[in-house]
């Protein structure tokens, strides 16, 4: 690819700038570096986080500066753009030589203006015709022959869709470009949390708005099975129904690593969490004495004894790691609340206030589930765009061009003599080795 | 016990560097010899390492598991690949190093160069024994995926190649302020930076590819600017800029050997700084 440039048409200056590769290295750069920004400022915070990590100055700068969601920002996106159109205009600048170099035939016009590499002549009673065939066949494969009416020709090329690599590499990134502004633009990303049993007809687009599906869906059951108790979680199971007008469609089980679609969407299974389904049951001992209470989550209860007020705050399903636990706040009279969590199964962690012991005798939990609800059309393309980037890969870089031609012909004392023509200008090293070999093979006949 | 035997693969690996350094101090062929011979030694046994790791994993999962038919056990065997902890990556990052390093340097893994190598899976073997828990811990769900396997080993194989394009261009840079006859001639070393770079990058590639796929079954998107994508595309956008000034620009020798060195420094930061500095969805490896 390389560029001319004609500074007196502007024309021309805007083309030969959009396909240079000065523009290309710099524009790589430039998204790195302001990549890097991204991932060293928090993104997506609300203001008031930034004013009081950074300062009010810089806080604000960053907030204003586009730099708190700074991949959607005119930072990034724009040198996209600027790669994006510097990717198109090399495709269209190159493409159709290094198309005309692929389709071009290997002639032997071609083949004979090749660089020689060696002669090597056998006496007039030898036929070297076998060991020829044969060495060529060993050291390069099948060979393509043309016999001229003094000579005979053995031509062979390799790597010849190799000038296609970079512009199957460039498409391929254009693709995925495409991909993700499609699924920008016509995608839907929302999520949907749903308690047991529970059957929702919408879910959630961003924090306000309610997107309608057109059926329902039902949560049958959701379970979290562990490897041991209170230990790393084994399994996030949600088990789905489909309906449609009330109707059961279709039942799946959704995992993590295993979304499930159905009507154009796919549910991933995000997240999940417990909340208390009815009375937490709490045993209650003061100075001895032991008695049982029901606390409904929010609401005070007056303790046994009346020496101060009880309200469960919140329950967890495994706080921590130890399992089912109840954040209690307790106050004595006009007090401040006082709150502290107790561990259904381990009653002997965490401190208490006040002269009240509490222990959880059974919390009734409820699991939710939390699905991630999307559609994204730009998804094919950029898979599209990965399954091209690898042959493309290969052609550019680990399919040298190589050619090779031997010219078989008679002289005018009557030897034969073979001539090794051939050229690879990308693997220097590799073509020397092989013309050795192939030089020695056919004077010694020996193989190394 | 098998955390042991990372140990002695450590101190194997000390020794090769010990012996490449010394047989470069001595020109000694002698000593190259014994320092090849004691590296092919540490690969053997960390790899059997490796393999005992894996079967121990596999174990341990199939405790967990209700019985299972054969197809069921070689998926266990698939996801249970010692991949899937930071302790388990250090030790396949400081595998891939030499592994890469006799396919990709072949006669010229030695001297500088092998020692160079050498001290870097020392490295991270001595901060994989010392620093990280070595434990075996059962497989979190969002890890049960037959991408684990491919996405861990192409991103470390691309990692290591990277390492490689460091060290010959530390050489590079070495060499040309102070020539020595006993390393490799500067064309030489200015190839391996690019053999080895462009094999990062094709690996790097695979890493990022399988990952974002891995990510739209997982997570419902294939890119979702978590630290560890993103540095992995700063990676991959300068070594890309580094392969298009050089294929293109005619970029040689030492501008290409510092480009080389900056990217390495990003491998670096990608695999060790997101992990520790910066939180998101990978922070699982630690």
């Amino acid at each position: 690819m390389s560029v001319t440039r004609i500074h007196s048409k502007p024309k021309s200056w805007l083309w030969g700038t959009l396909t240079s590769i000065r523009l290309t290295v710099f524009v790589l750069l430039i998204l790195a570096a302001v990549a890097v920004i991204g991932t060293v400022v928090p993104q997506n915070q609300p203001p008031s986080q930034y004013l009081a990590h950074f300062g009010d100055a810089w806080g604000e700068l960053l907030w204003r500066g586009g730099l708190t969601n700074v991949y959607f920002s005119p930072w990034f996106l724009g040198p996209i753009i600027v790669l994006a159109l510097n990717i198109m205009a090399c495709i269209v600048h190159g493409l159709p030589e290094a198309v005309r170099r692929a389709t071009r035939r290997f002639t032997i016009e071609a083949a004979l203006a090749l660089p020689e590499r060696g002669q090597v002549t056998w006496p007039a009673d030898v036929d070297p015709h076998p060991l020829v065939s044969a060495t060529l066949r060993r050291e390069l494969g099948r060979c393509r022959r043309e016999t001229l009416q003094d000579r005979e020709v053995f031509l062979l090329e390799r790597g010849r869709w190799r000038p296609l690599g970079p512009y199957l590499i460039h498409v391929a990134l254009l693709l995925i470009l495409a991909g993700g502004l499609i699924g920008k633009f016509w995608g839907v990303d929302g999520q949907l949390a749903l308690d047991q049993g529970e059957v929702a007809g919408a879910f959630q687009l961003g924090s306000r708005m309610e997107q309608p599906l057109h059926f329902q869906v039902r949560l049958d059951n959701f379970q979290v099975s562990y490897y041991e108790r209170g230990g790393i979680p084994k399994e996030f199971r949600s088990d789905l129904t489909f309906l449609k007008d009330g109707r059961e469609v279709s039942r799946a089980t959704c995992r993590v690593n295993e979304p499930v679609s159905f009507g154009g969407l796919t549910f991933y299974q995000a997240s999940y969490g417990s909340q208390a389904a009815g009375p937490i049951r709490l045993t209650v001992e003061l100075e001895g004495r032991r008695q049982t209470i029901a606390a409904l989550l929010r609401q005070p209860v007056e303790l046994p004894g009346g020496r101060g007020k009880l309200i469960a705050v919140r329950v967890d399903g495994n706080f921590q790691g130890y399992g089912p636990a109840a954040l209690l706040a307790y106050s004595a009279g006009t007090g401040h609340p006082m709150v502290f969590w107790v561990l259904q199964g381990h009653p002997e962690l965490g401190e208490q206030p006040g002269p009240y012991r509490f222990t959880v005798e059974s919390i009734p939990l409820r699991y939710y589930s939390v699905f991630q609800v999307k559609h994204d059309p730009g998804v094919w393309w950029v898979y599209t765009g990965f399954l091209m980037f690898l042959p493309g890969l290969y052609l550019a870089f680990f399919r040298p061009t190589e050619r090779w031609v031997l010219v078989l012909a008679k002289t005018p004392q009557g030897q034969w003599q073979a001539r090794l023509l051939g050229a690879s200008p990308r693997q220097r090293e590799e073509f020397a080795a092989r013309q050795e070999r192939l030089l020695m093979e056919l004077k010694g006949g020996t193989p190394s | 016990m098998i955390s042991q035997l990372f140990g002695a693969v450590m101190l194997a690996y000390l020794l090769v560097a010990i012996l490449f350094l010394t047989a470069e101090l001595w020109s000694s062929p002698r000593l190259q010899n014994a320092g090849r011979i004691v590296l092919w030694l540490g690969l053997g046994v960390q790899s059997a390492g490796l393999i005992g790791r894996w079967l121990e994993n596999y174990w341990l999962a199939l405790g967990h598991s209700p019985p299972l038919g054969w197809t069921e056990k070689l998926r266990l065997i698939i996801l249970h690949a010692p991949l899937a902890n930071f302790y388990e990556s250090l030790i396949f990052f400081a595998w891939c190093l030499p592994t890469l390093g006799l396919l990709a340097f072949r006669r010229y893994l030695k001297g500088y160069l092998g020692a160079l190598i050498a001290v870097l899976s020392t490295l991270l073997l001595a901060y994989a024994s010392f620093g990280v828990d070595s434990r075996i811990k059962p497989l979190m769900p969002a890890l049960k995926s037959n991408w684990l396997l491919i996405h861990v080993v192409t991103a470390f194989l691309g990692y290591a190649a990277f390492a490689l394009a460091f060290g010959s261009a530390i050489l590079y840079l070495v060499q040309e302020k102070r020539p020595r006859s006993s390393l490799p001639p500067l064309p030489v070393l200015d190839n391996l930076v690019y053999r080895t770079t462009v094999l990062g990058f094709l690996m790097l590639t695979l890493g990022i590819i399988t990952g974002a796929v891995w990510a739209e079954t997982a997570w419902g998107r294939y890119w979702s600017w978590d630290p560890k994508e993103t540095w992995s595309l700063i990676t991959w956008l300068i070594y890309a800029a580094m392969l298009h000034a050089r294929l293109l620009k005619g970029w040689h020798g030492h501008r290409i050997a510092w480009l080389a060195v900056l990217g390495f420094m990003a491998v670096l930061f990608t695999y060790f700084g997101v992990s520790f500095l910066l939180t998101g969805l990978h922070s699982y490896l630690t």
